[in-house]
This record gives C-alpha cells, sequence and structure tokens, in this order.
C-alpha cells in the first residue's frame, strides 16, 4: 500500500499539470468567486423630477448614498422609455397623484436592489416609525455574498480537483493495462484502492490547508469556528473523492468519458452543495443532497465556520461523509474481482 | 512445477474464444504458443496467469489450482502493451513493481541494476517513460515482468518492434533463465522465434490443433514452415 501511495506522489509531482490542478487552479478560482461575490461599493443612480418630490423626501435622499439625477415631468412619467434610453440610471422615484410612491427599475438587478435599498433607507429617515432594527443570530447586515458562501466554494473544490486527477488517473490505469499488471502481482486488492487514497490524501492534505489559509487569511473568509474541523472536513471530502474518482473510473473507458460523466457526477452536487437553500426546494427534492457527498462536507464546513461548531455539533456529517467513503471502498473492492478473483 | 489445463472454456458474450482445451505444459521447458491474430493466444495467456476467470474447467500449477496468491507471487507476466508509468521514468516503474514483491531495499537496487543491463537500458534509467520510444518500453516491460526472479515466466509477444540484434540478445537471456529452471509460456507472431522453443501449441479460432514438440511439428509441415500448419487447418475448416 506505501508503495503504491508513494508511486502516486511521486507519478503527480512529474505531471506538472496535474499539481497545478491540485494547489494553483483552486486558489484561482477562489479569487475570481471573492471578486464576483465580494463587496462593491456600487452607488446607484436614481432619476426623479424634483418639482413633483416632496421636499423632505428629496434632502433625506440627498442625505443616502445615491446619485440623483434631475428629471422633466415628462420624463418620469415616461420612466419605462427613460431607463430603456439610459442605461446608467439604475431607477426612476416617482409620487403619482393619489398613489403612495412609485418607483420603476430596470429589470430585477443587484444595482435596482441597491437602488431600492438606499430609497427605503431615506423612507424610514422621514418616517422613524417605519423603521426596522434588522439583527442576525449568526453573521452581520454587511456581510458580502463571498462571505456568506464562501465556504461552499472549500467544500466544492476539495472534492471536484482530487476527483478529476484520482478518476482520470485510475481510468489510465485501467485502458494502459497497468492494473491487469498491478493485480498479477501480489498485491491485495484492498490495498490498491487504499494505496491510491493515502497518495492523492497527501495531495489533499497539502491543498486543504492552503486553500483555507488563503481564503481565511488573503480574502478575509469570515470564520466563526475552529480551523482544525474546517481542515478535517475538507481531507476527509477529498478522501472520498478519490473513491468517488475510482467508482466513477469503473463506468468510463477514457479520460474523456470522465469528462463526459461530470454532469451526472458533480453538477447536481454544486447545486445540493448550500449555493442553493435546500428547505426551498419543492417536492422534498433538498433531501435528495443527502445522497451527495459534498453537502455533508458543505454542512461541516458552514456549521464550523458559520455556526462556530465544534466536533458535538457536525460529527453527524462527518460520519455521513466516512460512510460514503467506506461504502465505495467496499464497491471499489469488488469491482476489481474484474482483474483477479482473490 | 508443470501446467495443466482441462477443458478450460471461456467465452466473450456470446463468441467462444477458448473451446475446450486441454494440455500440460511440463516445468522448465519454452512453451510457445502461436497462431494467427484473434486466434485466442492472449486470452489463453491470461487464462493461465488468472487475469481472467475461465468459464469451466480448471488450471493448476503442479497441485494448487490458479488462481492463488502464493503462485502469483513466483509468476512474471508481460503483457502485450506496454503497461507501464509513462509519468515515472524506467527506474521509478522498476522501483514500484519490484517495491509490490516487498524485496529488500538494496537488493531490489541491485536487481534494478541488473535487470536495466540486460534490456540495455541502463543508460535511460532516469527518463520519464513518456519520452521513450516503442522499442524501448517493450524492453523495460520485459525487465518488469523479470525484476522478481520468477518461476514461470508469461510473455505476450515479448519481441514484437524489437530489431533483430536485440532480439538475438533477449533470446539468449530466455535461453539461460530456462537453464535456470525458469518455464517460459511466450506468444509469438514471428515463426523464427518457434526453433528456439522447445514446445508448440498451435491455436486455431480457440481451439489447439496441434500441441508437439518443434523439431516434430516442423516434420509434420514437410515443408519445414510452421505457418502450413495454419493453412492445412483453414482449408479443412472450409471443406464442412
Amino acid at each position: 500500500m506505501i508503495q503504491l501511495a508513494k508511486r502516486v506522489i511521486r507519478q503527480t509531482f512529474n505531471d506538472k499539470r496535474s499539481v497545478m490542478l491540485i494547489l494553483v487552479a483552486p486558489l484561482l478560482i477562489l479569487t475570481l468567486v471573492y471578486f464576483l461575490l465580494g463587496d462593491s461599493d456600487y452607488v446607484a443612480t436614481v432619476g426623479i423630477d424634483r418639482g413633483a418630490v416632496p421636499a423632505p423626501v428629496i434632502s433625506e435622499l440627498e442625505q443616502q448614498e445615491l446619485n440623483l439625477i434631475d428629471l422633466t415631468a415628462e420624463q418620469a412619467e415616461q420612466a419605462d422609455d427613460y431607463l430603456q434610453q439610459h442605461k446608467d440610471v439604475d431607477a426612476v422615484l416617482r409620487f403619482p397623484e393619489n398613489a403612495g410612491m412609485a418607483v420603476t427599475l430596470y429589470e430585477p438587478s443587484k444595482k435596482g436592489a441597491t437602488a431600492m435599498g438606499e430609497i427605503q433607507n431615506a423612507m424610514a429617515a422621514i418616517n422613524p416609525t417605519a423603521k426596522t432594527d434588522v439583527s442576525y443570530v449568526y453573521g452581520t447586515a454587511d456581510q458580502s455574498t463571498f462571505d456568506s458562501l464562501g465556504y461552499v466554494f472549500l467544500a466544492l473544490f476539495s472534492f471536484f480537483f482530487v476527483f478529476i486527477i484520482s478518476a482520470m488517473a485510475l481510468v489510465r490505469e485501467r485502458s494502459r493495462g497497468t492494473l491487469e499488471r498491478l493485480m498479477m502481482t501480489p498485491i491485495r486488492r484492498g490495498e490498491v484502492i487504499a494505496g491510491y487514497t493515502a497518495g492523492y490524501g497527501v495531495f489533499a492534505i497539502a491543498q486543504a490547508i492552503l486553500i483555507v489559509l488563503y481564503a481565511i487569511f488573503v480574502l478575509q473568509l469570515s470564520n466563526a469556528g475552529n480551523i482544525g474541523w474546517v481542515l478535517l472536513t475538507m481531507v476527509l471530502l477529498a478522501v472520498t473523492a478519490v473513491s468517488f474518482g475510482a467508482t466513477i473510473s469503473i463506468f468510463a473507458g477514457s479520460e474523456l468519458q470522465v469528462v463526459q460523466l461530470i454532469p451526472f457526477t458533480i453538477i447536481p452536487q454544486v447545486f445540493f452543495s448550500g449555493l442553493i437553500p435546500l428547505d426551498l426546494i419543492p417536492y422534498h427534492l433538498g433531501n435528495l443532497s443527502y445522497l451527495m457527498p459534498i453537502y455533508y462536507g458543505a454542512a461541516a464546513i458552514k456549521g464550523v465556520m458559520v455556526y462556530g461548531d465544534g466536533f458535538a455539533e457536525i460529527w453527524g456529517h462527518l460520519a455521513g461523509l466516512t460512510g460514503y467513503a467506506l461504502v465505495l471502498y467496499l464497491i471499489n473492492t469488488q469491482a476489481l474481482k474484474k482483474f483477479r478473483k482473490l | 512445477m508443470d501446467i495443466q489445463l482441462d477443458h478450460v472454456k471461456k467465452s466473450f458474450g456470446t463468441a467462444p474464444v477458448i473451446q475446450d482445451l486441454s494440455f500440460t505444459i511440463a516445468g522448465g521447458e519454452i512453451c510457445c504458443l502461436l497462431g494467427p491474430s484473434g486466434s485466442g493466444k492472449t486470452t489463453l495467456l491470461r487464462l493461465m496467469i488468472g487475469a481472467l476467470p475461465a468459464d469451466s474447467g480448471t488450471i493448476r500449477f503442479g497441485d494448487t489450482e490458479m488462481p492463488d496468491m502464493a503462485i502469483l507471487k513466483r509468476l512474471g507476466f508481460m503483457p502485450q502493451n506496454d503497461a507501464l508509468y509513462e509519468d515515472l521514468s524506467a527506474y521509478g516503474n522498476l522501483k514500484f513493481f519490484g517495491g509490490l514483491y516487498s524485496l529488500p531495499k538494496q537488493a531490489l537496487d541491485a536487481r534494478i541494476t541488473e535487470v536495466l543491463a540486460m534490456v540495455d537500458l541502463t543508460n535511460h534509467s532516469k527518463k520519464l517513460v513518456k519520452n521513450f520510444s516503442g522499442g524501448m518500453k517493450k524492453r523495460l516491460s520485459l525487465a518488469i515482468a523479470i525484476l522478481h526472479k520468477p518461476d514461470i515466466l508469461f510473455l505476450d509477444e515479448p519481441t514484437a518492434g524489437i530489431d533483430p540484434v536485440l532480439r538475438r540478445k533477449i533470446w539468449e537471456q530466455f535461453q539461460s533463465f530456462k537453464a535456470q529452471g525458469t518455464t517460459i509460456i511466450v506468444s509469438t507472431h514471428v515463426m523464427d522465434e518457434v526453433v528456439e522453443c522447445d514446445k508448440g501449441a498451435l491455436l486455431y479460432n480457440g481451439q489447439l490443433i496441434e500441441y508437439d514438440t518443434v523439431p516434430r511439428l516442423l516434420d509434420k509441415t514437410g515443408s519445414g514452415r510452421i505457418e502450413d500448419l495454419f493453412f492445412a487447418a483453414s482449408e479443412s475448416e472450409a471443406r464442412p
């Protein structure tokens, strides 16, 4: 087993692309995600017809972080046309007769939501009874999307990259005939998968440490709990990914087919990893998440990073992940009987 | 240790590949499996080493029925395709396979030097296999098969793609293994190599059409060309 693990490590080091995929790609994508989901200091632009808006509202709007643009009465009346012609304006605010306030937005978007938020702030300032004090048990109001969803990416990366590399390595091992040759030596079937897991496990540990340190100390991802549990979960996820990859490699005849199977293997897991709130999915389809290894990992990482959980709270998820890995390990060991009955 | 095959059958799907084969390979001999492509040579080799389970029939090495872990340690197998790790050096491949036989480190290193010299790859030991030529891969594959000094050596077309000079050297090696008591089962396309063997097993459509000592086989042809025995077989098949 040690021999096999050593070989996997040496082989991976000799293939620079694999090393890059395990160690550099996650950091690159995480940085991209940081910029895509991070805070933006976008200042929305709102058009108003100053003549038709009560003076206190205007003065409160001016207090907010907004760019105000003066419109003519006619422009304000034809808000749809105006917004279509002026893409740099996010919203038009009007006070039509005998109806409170009317806001027209170009399309449902984050820019529109920013404009809406600032307008509501102004309204709340005019009428203090409408002011709402929002507080959160976990997290804060000014958290960016990156802060609240970043943990999902830690789980995704520890699973995905190791899965791809190990599945391809095992497919290659089958198609090149090295697996048959390996099975003609006195190695035990269980040792083959265990050796692979140990070999990639070393890379998984390095990868987990690198990603977590980078996310928390460079990208300032908020973390409420103990990093140790996050690392443990990520390594467990990667170990499961090796077994998962080995199982998928049974159904793939070539490296290309591993890629072709990604829509069946990885993409559903991305959706059930916590990116989309599972309790909102109809027909109890959210329960499908219990079939997906990434769910267990993501849930445990969320527990630690968002709720500050320790082992007492996340052990169930870790046990689910370990159980998953064990079942796959047994399937893989059985599948090797094709090459040698012993 | 004799290898006995007793009513061995194997089919892939509905197509029979090996049809009711029974014969015995005597220990210490070189036996070659001859036959046109598709005749079942590779399948027969893989059945013998236990890489494929037979549909029916038994394969025994001495008194032990295959597959068996203890026997497996004494087998050497060189597959038809190269079956090497391209991302490892020649030394890395040998080191890995040698490690699986749990040879002590120093003995293994000495043995690796020895087999690399045998197959003329000493100067390329640090090179990654993906940069090897076809012939070099073949030689490395052979080196792996003989690394742990197996008692029984299974070679699937070992000299295909190897130049005549090296081929002669390799056959000299095989003869010296035989002198040390190794049983060698070799499949080949090259009819010249038959004269190096003790026995020849002629396979045609999964059936054993001839199994005899090489001199007697050559007598049967009349022409001294083994191919003629296959022509005879295909003609008798054409006549129902």
